[in-house]
């Protein structure tokens, strides 16, 4: 049988059973025990090192800089004079105001769904592929593997509220008339963003099919 | 499974001790928490201290850009402007300096500074273009937990810190006296007033003044204060004069002060000064001042006391020492037959009769025990010649019936009186005046009245300054009635009179009065002009006034009244016409139309209009005016994207399509940005174009 039916596939013999380390870098595969790859230099891991204990300090990181991306304003406008204030929220609140329902969704999925969703994905693997954990142990390795993917594409996405407000800055200084600038939530944002993708690459993802090696008979 | 081999030793690595298990990437978050929570406190420490402040109306207080300024300097902004849940008021909340608020005291006022137009001058001109802010005002130092306040609808009279005495005026009516009109000593603005209230029982109008530091040192019970608003004409023996103030009190009102004699008393808590008229009467007031320490005392009159008001002057040899307080009927039937007699309670300023300082009742009532006996009487005099007011007079009548003060236990002493001799004084002449009270004494009188104000309006005309021989001749003539025999037989009171109306003449000749009156009034053409003609007629008068100067002394009283009569006919006709007599009414009439134009100036209607226009001008000429600036900058710089576009288009073809329609987008941009330099050049040009719009 194939494809279809993943979970009936029998484990595959992994590296590591196989006393195997496979380069990261080059993907050359030495025998256990080596601590360089001979072919270019890289340190060799069978697993990363304190793997999810960078995760965990990257996504806390991430959590801690994302409260002052919502609370301070991410756009400061200044019109003859007058400047106004708006947090993420608020300007999406605004945009429903004016009607322009499609950007409010983009603003509001780019800034809010998908950081917030990144962090309950990233939280989601590294609690469940930590040894002797006991969520959902050996089901749905691949889903794993997948919302990996996913979380490790589509980080970069979430930055598009940065990049519209750093154009808008750059742009949109005409002295009196109009100025934008950035707030304090624009860096916050934006690293709240980067630790997020830190803490993805952080992830080993060799220790999703670990939990399989537990289930293997 | 398959070979036999011993089972794989298990070696466990050491165990590492926890914290070399921790990575360095912990770091980060800790980083980020910190910087986190520095920026937190960071702007919980820029807050300020949120404080509330209760305003009647917040007129163009705008959330986030009005701003709270002290000595001009910005310690806070508005943050937010609600109602009271009654919707009775409207709070403006606001946040300021955490350093100022340490400072600021429960007295602290506020009030919202705007744009304002008034007759001393314009306030708050900077407001028309950055907008209204909010002023305080506290003596810093008394730091105290309150932060709601209740914000003034005006600038305070008196700054903080700002040194000088807080009075109390009272007056009987407003009509000339607005809020913020200034308090001048000498000329010099000394102080303000604030808005005058009426008093609970509404018979009188009270209000606060702030009298400056080293000015405030002036103030003893002996000021005296008075309305010095508008002008004043009048027209009497002496002329006519016109008094006109300082311009600003000729609109929102104005009071002077001065003190006027020097043993005044410093001022208690509490004193309210009167607000007199004019200048004279407040000088001639000295009595009122120290009413305090007046002693009362009653006459009983037997005859009329009609013409005797509450009010009116007691007078010694001439001297004002106390006024009437109060007349009444008393019921006397002491000698048994009933009788109705008037009461009238004189107060007496022991002062005003020359007993020392800190003279009291006893004192005063001594002093007069002494003068009755002596033969001091009250009588009842007239005031002047010309008008039926009385006066209660002292008099000193060494030949007088001997009488008593009389000092009952339980009312005022009573001062004996002597029938006054004044009221009919035409009956006392022998039988000549008795035949003259048979006559129409009344009209005559009347009609003299009329003859005394028209006399004086001829002879202050031109042609009596032409003819003064004639006039000598009169003023000889009535010299001359005025020594006859039967004169003589007349009470002082009327050769006072006749001494009185030679004064006048006098001083009518040799102040020159029509100078000044063509001077100030145009109108006075129409009394040359009406005058010249009647100076014409005036040898008959004067020939009338012979003839019955003539049979006067002939004692000829039926002729004489007949030509009297016929004198006050010839008179009246001469100065009684039509012109003459509409004269008075268009001068009252004029004045009466500037005094409403006045009122209706400082009633605030013009100035508040103005105010308000300006204050809803600001906005837009605050965006527009503050936009003009940056508008050469924007059109230099599409300008320079013209230029650059114009070198981007000549890398194309000379000759394509897309040259040409770019060309043609490149001239229009290049007429925009010179229509756009234009309306900067129009808006520098005339910046009035800005607020009305053209």
């Amino acid at each position: 049988m194939s494809g279809p039916v993943p979970q009936q596939i029998p484990p595959a013999l992994t590296a590591r059973a196989a006393g195997l380390v496979a380069c990261e870098s080059c993907g050359r595969v030495h025998r256990d025990g080596i601590a360089q790859c001979q072919r270019c230099g890289a340190a060799l891991h069978s697993r990363r090192p304190g793997s999810l204990q960078k995760v965990w300090a990257w996504l806390f990181a991430g959590i801690v800089v994302y409260i002052p991306a919502n609370i301070y304003p991410m756009l400061l406008t200044t019109s003859f004079g007058r400047t106004t204030e708006n947090t993420i929220i608020g300007g999406v609140i605004e945009l429903i105001d004016y009607g322009s329902f499609g950007v409010a969704l983009i603003v509001f999925v780019a800034s809010v769904l998908i950081p917030v969703g990144k962090f309950i994905a990233i939280g989601y693997l590294a609690l469940v592929v930590r040894p002797g954990a006991r969520i959902g142990r050996g089901s749905g390795l691949r889903g794993r593997q997948h919302l990996y993917e996913v979380v490790e594409f589509i980080g970069r996405w979430s930055m598009i509220d940065v990049f519209v407000v750093a154009i808008l800055a750059a742009l949109v200084q005409l002295d009196f008339a109009a100025t934008i600038s950035p707030g304090i939530a624009a860096v916050s944002f934006s690293l709240s963003v980067a630790f997020t993708m830190l803490a993805a690459q952080s992830f080993d993802p060799r220790l999703i099919w670990d939990a399989e090696e537990g289930t293997a008979p | 499974m398959s070979q036999q081999e011993p089972a794989a030793m298990r070696i466990d690595p050491p165990k590492r001790a926890f914290w070399r298990n921790l990575s360095m990437v912990w770091l980060v978050p800790i980083v980020a928490l910190a910087v986190s929570l520095g920026i937190a406190w960071q702007t919980y420490a820029a807050r300020g201290v949120q404080i509330e402040i209760t305003f009647q109306n917040a007129s163009g207080v705008t959330p986030g850009e009005t701003t709270i300024r002290y000595r001009d300097v910005v310690i806070g902004t508005v943050e937010d402007v609600h109602f009271t849940p009654d919707l009775a008021q409207v709070v403006v909340k606001a946040s300021i300096d955490r350093a100022v608020a340490e400072t600021l005291p429960e007295d602290a006022q506020f009030w919202v500074v705007q744009p304002e137009v008034s007759a001393r001058g314009i306030t708050g001109l900077s407001t028309v273009l950055s907008g209204v802010y909010i002023e305080a005002s506290f003596p810093p130092g008394e730091a105290s937990e309150v932060r709601r306040f209740t914000g003034a609808d005006a600038p305070p009279l008196m700054r903080a810190g700002q040194e000088g005495t807080r009075i109390t005026l009272r007056t009987r009516d407003a009509n000339r006296i607005s809020e913020g009109a200034p308090i001048l000593f000498r000329g010099i603005e000394v102080g303000q007033i604030e808005a005058p209230r009426l008093i609970l029982s509404g018979d009188s109008v009270v209000f606060d003044a702030f009298i400056e530091a080293p000015h405030d040192r002036r103030l003893t019970t002996a000021t005296r204060f008075w309305d010095t608003s508008g002008f004043n004409v009048s027209l009497g023996a002496t002329g006519l004069s016109l008094n006109v103030g300082n311009l600003a009190a000729l609109v929102t009102g104005g009071i002077a002060f001065d003190t006027v004699f020097s043993n005044g008393e410093p001022l208690n808590p509490g004193y309210v000064f009167d607000l007199f008229p004019d200048e004279q009467t407040a000088r001639q007031s000295l009595f009122r001042g120290v009413a305090a320490n007046a002693v009362e005392i009653a006459v009983e009159f037997d005859g009329s006391v009609n013409g005797l008001t509450t009010g009116a002057a007691v007078r010694f040899r001439g001297l004002r020492v106390g006024e009437v307080r109060a007349i009444g009927a008393v019921l006397s039937d002491d000698s048994g037959a009933r009788d109705v007699r008037l009461r009238t309670t004189l107060a007496i300023d022991p002062q005003a009769l020359g007993l020392p300082d800190g003279a009291g009742a006893e004192e005063t009532l001594a002093f007069l025990e002494e003068a009755v006996a002596d033969g001091m009487r009250a009588r009842l005099a007239t005031s002047s010649l010309f008008t039926a007011a009385l006066i209660v007079e002292l008099a000193e009548l060494p030949d007088a019936a001997p009488a008593t003060l009389e000092r009952p236990e339980d009312s005022l002493a009573i001062m004996p009186s002597v029938y006054s001799e004044l009221p009919d004084f035409t009956a006392t002449a022998e039988g000549v005046l008795e035949r003259i009270n048979a006559l129409p004494v009344e009209d005559l009188l009347n009609q003299a009245i009329t003859l005394m104000a028209s006399v004086e309006a001829v002879v202050s005309s031109e042609g009596t300054r032409q003819a003064p021989d004639a006039a000598l001749a009169l003023i000889e003539d009535i010299r001359g009635l005025v020594g006859g025999e039967d004169t003589q037989a007349l009470p002082g009171e009327l050769r006072e009179g006749l001494a009185e109306l030679r004064a006048v003449v006098e001083e009518l000749r040799l102040r020159g009065a029509i100078d000044r009156l063509a001077s100030v009034l145009d109108s006075a053409d129409t009394i040359a002009a009406n005058t010249a003609t009647a100076s014409a007629d005036f040898p008959a008068l004067v020939q009338d006034m012979q003839t019955l100067v003539d049979r006067a002394q002939g004692v000829e009283i039926e002729e004489l009244a007949a030509a009297a009569t016929r004198l006050l006919d010839s008179t009246e006709e001469l100065v009684g016409s039509e012109q003459m007599r509409e004269l008075p009414p268009a001068l009252a009439g004029a004045l009466a139309e500037v005094q409403q134009v006045l009122a209706a100036l400082r009633e605030g209607e013009a100035v508040e209009n103005v105010n308000r226009t300006l204050a809803s001008t600001r906005s837009a000429a605050d965006s527009v005016a503050q936009a003009m600036e940056s508008l050469p900058a924007l059109s230099a710089r599409l300008d320079r994207l013209v230029t650059q576009a114009d070198s981007l288009i000549a890398s194309y073809g000379a000759r394509s399509d897309f040259n040409a329609e770019a060309l043609d987008v490149m001239r229009e941009f290049r007429a925009t940005a010179r229509a756009v330099t234009q309306l900067a050049r129009t808006i520098e040009r005339n910046p009035n174009s800005l607020l009305i719009g053209r």
